[in-house]
């Protein structure tokens, strides 16, 4: 486990800011309360890196993480996503908590298109209850359900004005993680 | 490193002295008694040693020695300075995140800002195209209108009592020719 390098940072930051608005520097100001019930200092967040996965986590847990043998090592902290093999980066579902509360764009889906996408689909727009205004095509929203509870992440299949133009089983969204994913994936998704 | 040896050439001298002791010849003490001396006299040498070896770059600066100035140019293919820190260059602290996000986040700003600016300026090229084609059309039925009324005038003005005949026949004949149909 490491800290992660200035280029690594740069991939990460890119591919959070795709579904992100300028609140993201949140992540790095939130602070937790301290794990110490003696020090009052409160208690900051890191990114860390083990092989490939990075991971979102309290400073004095990071630190302490250092003690376990890094083969020993699977997990800690929310999993952010995982860096391929020509260096991309991959956002999993896992870091949805991290950035739902700071996205910039957003869909909300009716109930009868909830369990399709939770599926695996992409979102149709007959499936839209509503969305963000002026959100240009190929970029990051974040999917939530009619009551705001979000259920994943896509990437825009066309921009707000072109989607009122489209038939109501044209793609507005395709899929990029789900919360099915949870179970779907449950064999591989905390295996490294 | 020149310890080393020393330390070790000054450990037999130790034992040679201990031995003969132990064994009890006494002559043979006596004989090596004033070759006992030198050990105290070794201990200097160390220090003696270090000035030797003190490479030159530490006797003197660069600007003592007042040697004419290299070309400092780095050739274009030579990106890393050769004292440059080897590995990863980590960004743990705070600043250095925000920096890179700073960076990242106006980066993308900028990107999508464009997006909207062409997403805008395609939507207004659509908007113009379709009043244009809605004005071609109208305008087409416009004509087509004009020229239906001009027909129907011209029809009118030139055989109004033919007109008139037709009428008449025509409103005769269906009288003649209609038919019933009864079912069952």
């Amino acid at each position: 486990m490491r800290p992660l390098t200035d280029t690594e940072t740069k991939t990460l930051f890119d591919k959070l800011a795709n579904y992100t608005g300028r609140s993201l520097t949140a992540l790095l100001t939130t602070t937790a309360p301290s794990a110490n019930p003696k020090s009052t200092a409160a208690d900051h967040y890191v990114f860390r890196i083990q092989k490939d996965r990075v991971y979102y986590v309290r400073s004095s847990l990071a630190n302490l993480a250092t003690s376990v043998a890094r083969d020993s090592l699977l997990s800690l902290g929310t999993c952010v996503g995982k860096f391929t093999k020509t260096g991309k980066f991959r956002l999993h579902v896992t870091a949805l908590d991290v950035i739902a509360p700071h996205a910039r764009y957003k869909v909300w889906v009716k109930k009868n298109g909830e369990m399709p996408f939770l599926y695996g689909g992409h979102i149709v727009k007959a499936h839209v209850g509503r969305w963000s205004e002026d959100v240009p095509e190929h970029t990051g929203v974040v999917v939530c359900s009619m009551d705001d509870t979000p259920l994943g992440f896509g990437v825009t299949a066309r921009s707000t004005a072109e989607a009122r133009r489209l038939d109501p089983t044209g793609i507005v969204t395709f899929r990029q993680a789900d919360v099915g994913e949870y179970l779907r994936e449950e064999d591989t998704l905390f295996t490294t | 490193m020149a310890l080393k040896p020393k330390s070790g050439g000054s450990k037999p001298s130790i034992k040679r002295s201990t031995k003969p002791a132990g064994s009890s010849s006494a002559p043979k003490a006596k004989k090596k008694g004033p070759p006992r001396p030198p050990p105290t006299q070794h201990k200097p040498k160390p220090t003696l040693a270090n000035t030797k070896k003190k490479p030159p770059h530490l006797r003197y600066t660069e600007k003592e020695l007042r040697l004419p100035q290299l070309n400092g140019i780095r050739p274009a293919g030579v990106q890393k300075l050769p004292n440059k820190k080897k590995g990863k260059h980590f960004v743990d602290d705070g600043d250095g995140m925000r920096t890179i996000l700073a960076l990242v986040m106006a980066e993308k700003e900028g990107n999508i800002e464009s997006k909207m600016m062409r997403a805008r300026q395609l939507e207004e090229i659509r908007e113009a195209k379709r009043v244009e084609a809605e004005k071609r059309v109208e305008g087409k039925r416009a004509s087509l209108e004009e020229k239906k009324s001009e027909v129907k005038r011209q029809k009118r003005g030139g055989s109004g009592r033919a007109e008139a005949e037709t009428a008449q026949t025509s409103s005769a004949m269906p009288l003649k020719k209609r038919k019933k149909v009864s079912f069952g």
